[in-house]
C-alpha cells in the first residue's frame, strides 16, 4: 500500500477532540473544517521533521532528537510552543523513567519467584532440575524496543 | 431505478475508522488522569515522520515532542479560525475561516496550497 505523506492521517476523533477542547462551549465545527486542520496537523509534523532533520544533519546525526525538534519550532516561528513543550518533555522524561524503574522491578520479583519455586520442587522431585534450567534461561532473555 | 446508497456530499466521513489506508483506533484514550501526556498516537505521528525520505532515524522523545507539538497547533488554529467565525458570528467553524486564518497569520503561510 504505497501512501502519500500527506494521506496519513491523524486519527479524526482525536482532533475533534483536541479542537472542542480549544473552542468555547456551543461552538461547532463542520466536517470539512475539521477535515482540514486535520490534514494541517499532518503538514504541520511534516515540516516540523524537515526543518527538526536539519538540525540533526548540522549537527551530523542521524537520529532526530528532542532538541531538533525544539529548534525547528523556533525556526518555523512558533516559539510560544518551546515552553510548553519543554516542560512536556520533562514530565515525559519522568514518566519513562517512572516505566523503567517499575519494569526492572518487575523482573527482580519474577526472579525472586522462580528461586524460591525452585526450592520447593527440589524438595518433593529431583527429576526435573534440568528442564527448569532451561526455562529460566528463557525467561531472563530481555525485550528489547527498537526505535 | 437504483436508489444511491451514498447519500449526499462527495464522501462521508465517519468517526473512528479513519478513512482508507489508516489503521483502525485500536487505541481507546487512556482512563488514567494526570498520565496522558499526548492524545496523538505516536506510532501515526512516527509514521508520518518515516515518510520523509531524508530522515534516518527519531528518537522518541523526538516523536513525543512532535506529537504535543502537532496538538498545540490544531488547539492554536482553531482558536485562529474562531475568531474569523466571530467576526461573522456564526457559531460553527467553517473550511473559509480556517482559510481566512491561514492567509492572516503568518506562522501558518507554509499550509498555503497543501490543504487542497
Amino acid at each position: 500500500m504505497a501512501e502519500r505523506p500527506e494521506d496519513l492521517n491523524l486519527p479524526n476523533a482525536v482532533i475533534t477532540r483536541i479542537i472542542k477542547e480549544a473552542l468555547p462551549d456551543g461552538v461547532s465545527i463542520s466536517k470539512e473544517a475539521r477535515s482540514a486542520i486535520s490534514r494541517a496537523a499532518s503538514v504541520f509534523v511534516l515540516y516540523a521533521t524537515s526543518c527538526a532533520n536539519n538540525f540533526a544533519m548540522k549537527g551530523k546525526r542521524k537520529t532526530l532528537n528532542a532538541s531538533d525538534v525544539l529548534s525547528a519550532m523556533e525556526e518555523m516561528e512558533f516559539q510560544r510552543f518551546v515552553t510548553p513543550l519543554k516542560e512536556a518533555l520533562e514530565a515525559y522524561r519522568r514518566e519513562q523513567k517512572g516505566k523503567k524503574e517499575a519494569s526492572e522491578q518487575k523482573k527482580k520479583d519474577k526472579d525472586k519467584k522462580t528461586d524460591s519455586e525452585e526450592q520447593d520442587k527440589g524438595r518433593d522431585e529431583d527429576n526435573d532440575e534440568d528442564e527448569e534450567r532451561l526455562e529460566e534461561e528463557e525467561q531472563n532473555e530481555e525485550e528489547e524496543v527498537d526505535n | 431505478m437504483a436508489a444511491l446508497a451514498a447519500g449526499k456530499g462527495a464522501f462521508r466521513e465517519e468517526e473512528g475508522t479513519g478513512g482508507d489506508a489508516a489503521a483502525p483506533q485500536l487505541h481507546a484514550p487512556t482512563s488514567a488522569p494526570g498520565a496522558r501526556l499526548s492524545r496523538l498516537p505516536l506510532a501515526r505521528v512516527k509514521a508520518l515522520v518515516k515518510a520523509d525520505p531524508d530522515v534516518t532515524l527519531a528518537g522518541q522523545e523526538a516523536i513525543f515532542i512532535l506529537a504535543r507539538a502537532a496538538e498545540l497547533f490544531v488547539e492554536t488554529i482553531a482558536k485562529d479560525a474562531y475568531c474569523c467565525a466571530q467576526q461573522g458570528k456564526r457559531k460553527t467553524l467553517q473550511r473559509r475561516d480556517l482559510d481566512n486564518a491561514i492567509e492572516a497569520v503568518d506562522e501558518f503561510a507554509f499550509l498555503e496550497g497543501t490543504l487542497d
